[in-house]
């Protein structure tokens, strides 16, 4: 194998010299954030997370900089069993992005590359600049294995119209937002006797935005579904939180049977005052009300309001990784170096869709601050919570999302469910 | 002169037909199968041995008692009485009548004794699981291929007999149901999930004229199996549709015309004259089937993600999470192994149905 390489190699370094050509480094980056046709290099003028990631990539690859970056085809859904098996059959792409929440299984069996601080000094990122949630966010077991790209959260995104004709708006023209769970219920009625239209939508039914939710109102009672390696799933704070939002849906305020792209048009087709989703929507959600086909004419953002005693919404960090196969390519190293320094100064431009960005600086900026609807939303970087690393933290998202469906679909019992949750979450701790 | 007795023996012809075959069956399919075997009977994380060979362990039949075993076994008249004894009762009937008969094989004792285990015995076990999930999945594609092979194979041999004719559009016909056949799941499941859309969907612009809401095909735990069915019903039904029509040319028109001479006409006529001319076909037919979607993977990876909850998780899927997302290949092969000896006993029986036939 190795022979085979150097034999390649070798022909391309002939070919390349025989025609004069400069040696490109090509790095193989992975990423999930779906595809973005005919991105070009012109960042500022993208929209969306898969247009504007596409052409920072785009754009690096453009620059006069011996690099060039392939964009390998990755599909949302099974981007980590893809990753893993690129791993597994020793071609992991050179450089790749992954959620804090699956560096520690990624990390803990040694696939990931250490960074040492004073390298991304010399290619140009200052570890310092970032925000000490970002800093943990890349850290495991007390070494950093990426650098983080963003901060992104659970958001109320709400349909002013809908609020307005229910009453639901204050003089500041700001949206009255719920802090109980009684009143989340009277807010929901209140929408429903003036409008007809459901108060809420979210994916409930395939991607696992009923489990943030669920995570959130159990951070809000200081409560969470693991301590340690014991799971504490079955308990009266997680009753309260699923029999909160198995209120709305008894009640009529809110359909369970949604998946993703449904909710989505649900929200967008003014059908629902609220929607519950992530902040990568705000760019898009922003842009619809420019839409003539879209019945979101006026659109607001809220941080997730306290229903309990604290406030707290789900969170977790897009980062960035190199696979520890790259120790031994130093070439390929700096480069992938370098264009992780060219993420790091392009952390507004990616801030654009709605994500929280993780250097202070740009924090501070006022590009950043004159950002569409950041303002209302401001409030999030100090509530975003997440559980603390776990090895096998997507298992054990399956088995809350599993059982939560099984109550709001499948009529299962509260308790039953939550019992049978914690039995398997245990034996995944 | 040994050397050329050799090339001229039926042996060496024999062995020279079949080394092309050999050549991609051993390394691309019986060494990854031994392989697979072998993993089985370790712990094997599939990162964590990538990076070090080391991090495997040997324990034997492990993976197959934590996915078959349990504690507190016993066995029960009461789980799925309904079903273990309608069942029970057919076969004891159809045995008896081929007792009577005197049309009585190998084959028959074995299927019957066979069947029998499994409803009396095996059905009724009883006992805490130790992965209960695993037998939620087995459910599910044992239901999922009860479904779509009898509804596909019916559906197949009426359209193959309306459309054995001569004319254009019949011909025409004919491509267009074959057409499905030639995609892939990933565009099949595309194409569904256009049809079930609740909000924009094929079926909700149908019936938004008649002020109906759109039933929520694929995330309400009574419908979602069934839609799952319903598009691989339609995928498959021109690979079936094809073999019938070759099998129905096959039927001399002579027995046809005799037949309706007779007076055999509709139904009569299909039961009793063209099922029987092509049984071998319809036998062929099946059984590709059933191994083929007891591997049923992507209609469920893509189209509901298993759910809701579990209610249409399947075999295949639970094996490549297992492997991939939970990384843990060697429970995932113990799985597949399973999967495989349940494969292979359809096959056998297929063998030994064949094999009855021609002697």
């Amino acid at each position: 194998m190795r022979l085979t390489n150097t034999l390649t190699a070798s022909a391309l370094a002939l070919c390349v010299t025989a025609t004069g050509v400069q040696a490109e480094t090509e790095l193989e980056l992975a990423r999930f954030f779906g595809s973005c046709d005919d991105a070009g290099t012109d960042v500022s003028a993208a929209v969306g997370e898969a247009c504007i990631i596409q052409t920072i990539i785009n754009a690096y690859s453009a620059e006069d900089n011996g690099v060039t970056i392939e964009t390998l085809p990755t599909d949302w859904g099974n981007y980590y069993d893809q990753l893993k098996a690129m791993y597994a059959g020793n071609s992991a792409p050179d450089v790749h992005v992954i959620h804090k929440s699956s560096i520690a299984e990624f990390a803990s069996l040694g696939a990931l590359m250490p960074l040492q601080e004073d390298d991304l000094r010399a290619a140009g990122i200052n570890p310092d600049d970032w925000v000490d949630r970002a800093r943990d966010a890349v850290t495991y077991d007390g070494q950093m294995y990426a650098i983080p790209m963003d901060i992104h959260a659970n958001l109320w995104h709400i349909n002013m119209d809908i609020m307005a004709e229910a009453g639901l708006v204050n003089d500041a023209g700001e949206p009255i937002l719920p802090s109980s769970p009684e009143e989340l219920m009277a807010h929901a009625k209140q929408v429903k006797d003036a409008t007809g239209k459901d108060y809420l939508t979210a994916d409930f039914a395939q991607f696992p935005i009923g489990v943030r939710m669920v995570l959130a109102m159990l951070w809000q009672q200081d409560s969470n579904v693991f301590s340690g390696d014991k799971a504490t799933v079955n308990t009266p704070e997680a009753q309260r939180a699923v029999e909160t939002i198995v209120g709305l849906f008894d009640a009529g305020y809110a359909d369970p049977n949604l998946n993703y792209n449904d909710s989505q048009q649900a929200f967008l087709e003014g059908d629902a005052a609220i929607q519950i989703n992530g902040t990568w929507m705000v760019d898009v959600y922003s842009s619809e009300t420019r839409n003539d086909d879209s019945a979101l004419a006026s659109y607001y953002v809220a941080d997730y309001p306290q229903l309990f005693d604290e406030a707290a919404t789900w969170a977790d960090s897009h980062t960035w990784a190199l696979p520890v196969t790259l120790q031994n390519d130093p070439e390929k190293y700096e480069a992938a170096l370098g264009f992780l320094a060219w993420l790091n100064d392009h952390n507004v431009d990616w801030a654009r869709t709605g994500h929280l960005a993780v250097r202070q600086s740009v924090l501070d900026s006022a590009e950043y601050q004159n950002l569409a609807h950041r303002d209302e939303y401001s409030n999030t970087v100090n509530i975003a919570r997440d559980n603390p690393p776990a090895a096998r933290y997507s298992a054990i998202q399956d088995v809350l999302n599993r059982e939560l469906q099984s109550i709001w679909l499948q009529g299962k019992g509260i308790e039953e469910a939550l019992a049978d949750a914690e039995r398997e979450i245990h034996r995944l701790l | 002169m040994r050397l050329t007795s050799f090339l001229q023996s039926d042996n060496f012809s024999g062995w020279a037909f079949i080394l092309p075959y050999l050549i991609a069956f051993v390394p691309l399919l019986l060494w990854p199968f031994i392989q697979g075997f072998w993993m089985s009977l370790h712990e094997w994380n599939l990162l964590a041995v990538t990076f070090n060979p080391a991090a495997k362990e040997f324990i034997g039949l492990g993976n197959y008692i934590r996915l078959m075993g349990g504690d507190d076994i016993g066995w029960s008249l009461q789980p799925m009485w309904p079903f273990r004894l309608v069942v029970s009762v057919l076969v004891v009937a159809l045995y008896v009548r081929s007792l009577r008969r005197r049309a009585v094989g190998y084959s028959h004792h074995i299927m019957a004794g066979l069947t029998l285990f499994t409803t009396v015995i095996l059905l009724g076990l009883t006992g805490d699981w130790y992965d209960t999930r695993f037998w939620i999945v087995v459910r599910n594609t044992l239901v999922f291929v009860a479904w779509v092979v009898p509804v596909t194979t019916i559906i197949a041999l009426l359209l193959a007999i309306a459309l054995n004719r001569e004319g254009r559009w019949a011909a025409t016909l004919r491509s267009v149901f074959f057409f499905s056949q030639i995609l892939s799941v990933t565009v099949v499941t595309l194409i569904w999930q256009l049809v079930y859309g609740v909000r924009n969907g094929f079926i909700a612009n149908v019936l938004a004229p008649f002020g109906i809401d759109s039933p929520n095909w694929l995330t309400d735990d009574q419908l979602a199996m069934g839609a799952i069915v319903a598009a691989t019903v339609w995928w498959s039904v021109g690979f079936a549709l094809i073999l019938f029509l070759a099998g129905l040319q096959q039927i001399p028109g002579e027995r046809l015309e005799a037949a309706t001479l007779d007076g055999a006409e509709g139904w009569r006529k299909i039961v009793q004259i063209i099922v029987p001319s092509i049984i071998r076909t319809v036998q062929f037919v099946m059984i590709m089937q059933i191994v083929l979607h007891f591997q049923v993977f992507g209609q469920s990876q893509l189209m509901t993600q298993g759910g809701p909850g579990d209610a249409t998780n399947v075999w295949v899927r639970y094996i490549y999470q297992t492997a991939f997302r939970d990384s843990e290949v060697g429970y995932a092969s113990a799985m597949a192994t399973v999967l495989f000896a349940f494969m292979m006993i359809f096959s056998v029986i297929q063998f030994w149905v064949t094999k009855r036939q021609e002697s």
